[in-house]
């Protein structure tokens, strides 16, 4: 079913401002986060890691100062089923048996009634190891002078590769006016979320394992501790706990955390808590993909582009973990916004000797943003062209193809978008007058824009695969339950999710709870990840909502101009006759949408977000600062299906993604993260973000919910790449690599000498 | 944490003499302390919590100076309105320093006994530290070194001295006082701090059991004060580099002036020759940056924290165009 | 280091407790007192999603040792709401959305609550400085600014207390 019909105008509850489902228990500080809760009998856990990052494990060595018989310890000999965590590959040890490929790799666990015992525990445990060559970056991997994965296979250090080919590359050059290359690069990077990881587990033989936690997908946890366990279904059961920010960061990891929490439950015979501290989380758990992305670019005197060229790499870590998806959406999101005949991506995920890297906001758009968004602006440099003109000349429109052919049947309104975003940032006002005031000033301002869209949902066939489940129910208290497997953890799939069941059903907004987030009760309507939970899931949410009332004028009469009394009298009507009132969609394509895996053709995302952001730089060349003070986005989502929510999504990610591009530095010693300290890893405060404006055009899409698209993890892609671009604005220097750093400017700005009577008060 | 013998004196004689014994160390604010004994860089085997002592007045001296006890708050101190007026150099450097919250727990005795930020001190597994462990070695070195010093560095250590307030003291000549269990004694600021050398463990002149009880300011009247913070980001960041200026400037020329570095130091960093090269010479911008060349001409920079020479001068060039201006 | 006993106003009751000495006033909060509203982020002074008001004044509870807690007057998030009224601060956080995940939300409501107990009418500069020891990773603090600024201008956001 589509919502052509629907009108805009008569809806009551989306579009409109409600308040957060779970928000007064937030502001009343009774909300319960994992390590807000305790258990009769509980123990601690908590986890030896390796202090190499490649070797053979040759003896554990306990020291006999501590009272190990209070302890329980588990090791990979006591795992009952696979000692692997389930993700796409199953290469990566619930813990090391015989060898490491990373520091901070989790090789045994213990647990222990007083937590503050464990640190010390921990630190008495001496591992001998024989240490063998690590391979610590892109660049020592593809040189293949040591293959640390996939020994067997025809590409040993590379976990996936991708080719993509439109048109013909190699006979665009010779006709080109302008051949333009360039390499990008951009850095590791954290998620911070301010709530740890932290996991409690529980065993019964009856029950099995429970696991309670901060998390993001309870079915992949499920999936992880079924292998782990040698379990069924039913005896597993993963229940999400109020999750303090996850970004990402908790998609994959918890599997990892529960299992061990699980591992040691069912040892201890106990409940088992288990909650990193941050120099732990900092350490051990996933981070943003590193990547080096090299464009070469043929485009004709006009500055249209004819050819593009892309090499991307990057870095996995030791193990395969997500590093398949995220390179695809790095490889889908490549071009960007342009429309071009001729484009050849050749993308690989090559595996090194750190922590495994994971999800993070924009799965690989992000790296790749930032490398076309950037190289635009070169290119509108070599062809003497308005970086603006350049990209509104190549941008695509209705009825073009994409870099896999895909076919632009929704409308794109990138012009609109940034007409819209040249006036609400008074863009070219300010750029003349920052170069006429920097001739004189050393605090060098400067405007840059950036264009890019993301991709809603799940990449290619990935939807048809997850074939997620969701839907509503009715209580015996006459409440709506919205059911579904999709998490809260800030970004407010709870009240969207309840606005769109009020809407779909006609009642309002307080009629309408979650269920439980917990395996045991709910449908699997995947993971909350990819841009997916308002277009996706919304929309079966949408489709349940309809089919109840649907059901309702059927089996209990229920009228056209029903009134809240009658829905729920309806109800109840309808419980009678069947025991239970509830309503279950499952996911169904789009018309049009195929898509090719070996190809790599056809539709990469049923649906695009669009954007164009303006950001404003300050560069003091006394003292090599670049500030951001102003910040412009306007977007088109879809349906803005509630707008308080929406707009912080879009500062949320901009905001993380100033500190991308200028504050946050992930330093590698042997592959582990030395800065693992908020002290040292930094992040932007109070006092470091600009105003951001945010604008919304909105677009509804027919087969989102009430016209919804993804929204969540596009600011995170434009801010890097417009930052860098203003950057240039403001001092005609180029960088390519992030995070830039005032000593990065300063390498620049040293040979240019000083001139004191240029240090401004 | 290890365990600890926890004492609760109530005068400073008391205080004084329950922390004569080895391992003994005394707990005010607390925000270093507890931060290092959490991480066991800090492994005291008693404590001598002196927060109950009478030593949190701010009162004003005869000679226009002013005393302020050593548990006097940051916080308070920094709004404190004889300090807004007549020492905004040193209001302002503990306004750039912590977060607010710090500011009201870290105490002014605190402050001058801060340790370094050097990660490899603050993190046992992360390698030798000669701070830490004495004879061990210096991991910084050719290890992480963008934040390290650049002067005052040895062979052993090149450890960053973090504090702000301490680099205002310094530029307002800040007079130590301190009662031991041999007595009363008073040191001038700048004598009391200690070069890392070979025993970088040891970054001061107090004796074993030795309480700082006060700190006497001395008149800086007629001058002209600022404080600036270069830094990563806006708040709750330590200084990349910082200098503090307390001038005196008559029809535009320097009468007398006091210049002192944070950040780039291994001890808050007294530019006594940069000092000498403006003394009566017009406050123009040929002379500051004379002045800021003479400051970092011994600096020796590592791999990673050049531009800390650079910046640093930079940084002391903008002071005394706002100090002076 | 046996355990002391501590004697101090929680929230405006009076209470004492039998703890380690340098037993943090966060774990004491959360584990002897059962108020799990104020939260641990980074237990280093950094993230301020422990704040708490302690005799008056803003600090990181995961940095103040119980011992130095001794006779003090600790208010924390769950004083906020009297009865079933939340406070302004809580109100405007829920209407300006200034809590998203919401675990920097008690140490944020706390560092406000000290804002505008000092400074009824803040500018936003004077927010952004009030709140600069308070990280949000959600938000990017733009709603947060909002939320101070919609409460200062209601009713009894300075007097609205137990």
């Amino acid at each position: 079913m589509t919502d052509d019909s629907t009108n805009p105008a008569q809806r009551r509850v989306v579009g409109t401002p409600q308040i957060r489902k779970e928000g007064a228990e937030k502001v009343l500080g009774r909300a319960k986060y994992v390590d807000d809760i305790e258990f009769p009998g509980m123990w601690h856990g908590a986890t030896v890691r390796s202090t190499i990052p490649r070797g053979r494990i040759l003896a554990i060595h306990f020291d006999e100062s501590v009272p190990w018989h209070e302890f329980v310890i588990v090791t990979a000999a006591d795992i009952p089923g696979n000692n692997h965590i389930q993700m796409i590959a199953a290469d990566q040890p619930c813990l090391a048996d015989g060898a490491v490929n990373h520091c901070d790799e989790p090789i045994l666990l213990i647990a222990h009634p007083d937590k503050r015992l464990l640190p010390q525990a921990v630190a008495s445990v001496r591992i001998d190891y024989e240490e063998l060559p690590a391979v610590l970056s892109i660049e020592e991997s593809e040189s293949k002078r040591e293959i640390i994965w996939g020994a067997d296979t025809s590409t040993p250090n590379v976990f996936k590769e991708f080719v993509l080919q439109k048109g013909n590359v190699d006979e665009a050059w010779s006709s080109a006016a302008c051949i333009v290359e360039g390499e990008y690069s951009t850095g590791a990077q954290e998620h911070l979320y301010i709530e740890n990881n932290g996991m409690i587990a529980d065993y019964s033989d009856d029950g099995g394992i429970t696991v309670w936690g901060s998390l993001q997908c309870p079915f992949y946890v499920h999936k992880s501790l079924m292998a782990v366990f040698n379990l069924p279904e039913d005896k597993v059961r993963v229940i999400q706990t109020e999750t303090g920010g996850a970004f990402g960061g908790k998609e994959d990891y918890p599997s990892i955390i529960a299992s061990h929490a699980a591992l040691l439950a069912l040892k201890a015979r106990r409940p088992i808590k288990m909650i990193y501290d941050r120099m732990e989380d900092l350490a051990a758990t996933t981070k943003r993909h590193p990547s080096r992305t090299r464009h070469r670019t043929a485009v004709d005197k006009d500055g249209k582009l004819l050819a593009m060229e892309i090499e991307i790499a990057t870095d996995g870590g030791a193990y395969s973990t997500l590093s398949s998806t995220v390179l695809s959406r790095a490889t889908l999101h490549a071009t960007g916004p342009y429309v071009c005949p001729n484009i050849r991506i050749r993308s690989r995920a090559w595996a090194t000797n750190t922590v495994p890297y994971g999800a993070f906001r924009g799965f690989g758009a992000p790296q790749t943003i930032f490398a076309i968004e950037r190289h635009m602006e070169h290119i509108a440099l070599a062809v003497g062209m308005d970086p603006v003109e350049l990209r509104r000349r190549n941008f695509l429109h209705d009825g073009d193809t994409t870099a896999t052919q895909q076919i632009m049947r929704e409308p794109v309104i990138l012009d609109q978008l940034l007409d819209r975003a040249l006036a609400v940032s008074d863009f070219y006002a300010k750029r003349e007058r920052y170069a006429r005031e920097n001739a004189t000033n050393p605090v060098k301002c400067g405007i840059g824009i950036a264009a890019f869209y993301h991709g809603s949902g799940f990449t290619g066939s990935g939807e048809r695969r997850l074939n997620s489940l969701a839907g509503v129910d009715v209580t015996l208290q006459g409440k709506v339950r919205v059911l579904v497997s999709s998490t809260e953890f800030g970004q407010g799939t709870n009240t969207i999710l309840a606005q769109i069941a009020a809407e779909a059903l006609g009642i309002s907004y307080d009629d309408v709870e979650m269920a439980p987030s917990d395996t045991h009760l709910i449908p699997n309507s995947g993971p909350t990840v990819a841009s997916r939970t308002s277009m996706v899931v919304g929309h079966l949410i949408q489709r349940s909502g309809r089919q109840l009332i649907q059901t309702l004028k059927e089996a209990a009469n229920l009228s056209d101009n029903y009134t809240r009394h009658d829905f729920f009298a309806a109800c109840e009507l309808l419980r009678a006759r069947d025991g239970e009132v509830k309503s279950l969609s499952r996911y169904e394509a789009p018309p049009n949408i195929y898509w090719n895996d070996d190809t790599y053709t056809g539709e990469a995302y049923p649906a695009f977000a669009w954007a164009v952001y303006v950001a404003e730089v300050a560069v003091d060349t006394i003292t090599y600062s670049a500030e951001v003070i102003d910040f412009h986005t306007v977007q088109e989502v879809g349906t803005v299906l509630n707008p308080t929510l929406a707009a912080g999504q879009i500062e949320g990610g901009v905001a993380q993604g100033i500190g991308y591009a200028l504050y946050e530095k992930v330093q590698l010693k042997n592959g582990h993260m030395f800065n693992n300290q908020m002290t040292n890893y930094i992040m932007p405060t109070a006092q470091d973000v600009p105003p951001i404006h945010v604008y919304f055009e909105q677009i509804p899409f027919a087969y989102g919910a009430f016209g919804a698209k993804g929204i969540g993890e596009l600011p995170h892609d434009g801010p890097a790449p417009a930052i860098l671009n203003a950057i240039q604005n403001a001092t005609g220097e180029s960088f390519s690599a992030i995070p830039l750093l005032p000593e990065d400017i300063f390498l620049r700005f040293a040979s240019y000498g000083l001139d004191p009577e240029n240090i401004t008060a | 944490m290890n365990q600890f013998n926890y004492l609760h004196p109530a005068s400073t004689d008391q205080a004084v003499s329950s922390a004569s014994s080895d391992g003994s160390k005394f707990i005010a604010g607390g925000t270093t302390l507890v931060d290092l004994m959490k991480l066991y860089v800090e492994n005291p085997s008693t404590l001598v919590d002196v927060n109950d002592l009478p030593l949190a007045q701010v009162e004003s001296l005869p000679n226009g100076g002013l005393r302020v006890g050593a548990m006097v708050r940051n916080s308070d101190l920094a709004f404190h309105p004889t300090v807004k007026e007549k020492y905004a150099v040193l209001s302002e450097a503990l306004l750039s320093g912590a977060s607010p919250q710090l500011r009201n727990m870290a105490t002014t005795g605190g402050n001058l006994l801060q340790r370094t930020r050097c990660p490899y001190f603050r993190d046992v597994t992360a390698g030798p530290c000669n701070k830490r462990n004495p004879g061990t070695g210096c991991s910084a070195i050719d290890g992480f070194n963008r934040t390290m010093a650049i002067l005052g560095t040895s062979d052993h250590c090149i450890a960053t001295h973090p504090s702000d307030m301490d680099v205002a003291m310094t530029a307002l000549e800040a007079l130590i006082f301190i009662e031991g269990p041999k007595g009363k004694r008073s040191v001038p600021i700048n004598d009391f701090y200690k070069l890392p050398g070979d025993t970088p463990h040891i970054e001061n002149v107090l004796e074993p059991g030795e309480l700082i009880t006060h700190v006497e300011i001395p008149p800086a009247i007629s001058t002209k004060q600022h404080y600036l913070k270069l830094r990563d980001r806006a708040s709750y960041e330590f200084a990349l580099a910082s200098a503090a200026v307390v001038a005196r400037v008559e029809g535009g020329h320097i009468h007398s002036v006091r210049i002192a570095m944070g950040g780039v130091g291994t001890r808050p960093w007294r530019a006594h020759e940069a000092e000498a090269v403006l003394t009566g010479k017009p406050a123009t911008p040929a002379h500051f940056q004379a002045a800021a060349e003479a400051a970092l001409r011994g600096a020796k920079p590592h791999t990673e924290n050049a531009f800390k020479v650079e910046l640093a001068k930079r940084c002391v060039i903008r002071a005394l165009k706002v100090a002076t201006a | 280091m046996s355990d002391c006993r501590i004697q101090l106003t929680i929230n405006g009751q009076q209470t004492s407790v039998e703890a380690p000495p340098m037993k943090r006033l966060l774990d004491v909060l959360r584990e002897d007192l059962d108020l799990t509203g104020t939260k641990e982020g980074c237990g280093e002074g950094e993230c301020g999603s422990c704040s708490v008001r302690m005799n008056g004044e803003l600090v990181n509870s995961c940095m103040v040792p119980i011992l130095q807690a001794h006779g003090a007057h600790i208010e924390t998030v769950e004083s906020l709401a009297i009865d079933a009224e939340l406070h302004p601060l809580q109100k405007a956080f829920l209407e300006c959305g200034g809590a998203q995940c919401g675990i920097c939300t008690p140490g944020m409501l706390m560092a406000a609550t000290h804002l505008i107990a000092h400074n009824p009418n803040p500018s936003l500069e004077q927010i952004r400085e009030g709140l600069a020891g308070n990280l949000c990773r959600c938000t990017g603090f733009i709603k947060i600014f909002d939320s101070v600024i919609t409460a200062a201008a209601m009713e009894g956001s300075r007097t609205h207390a137990r």
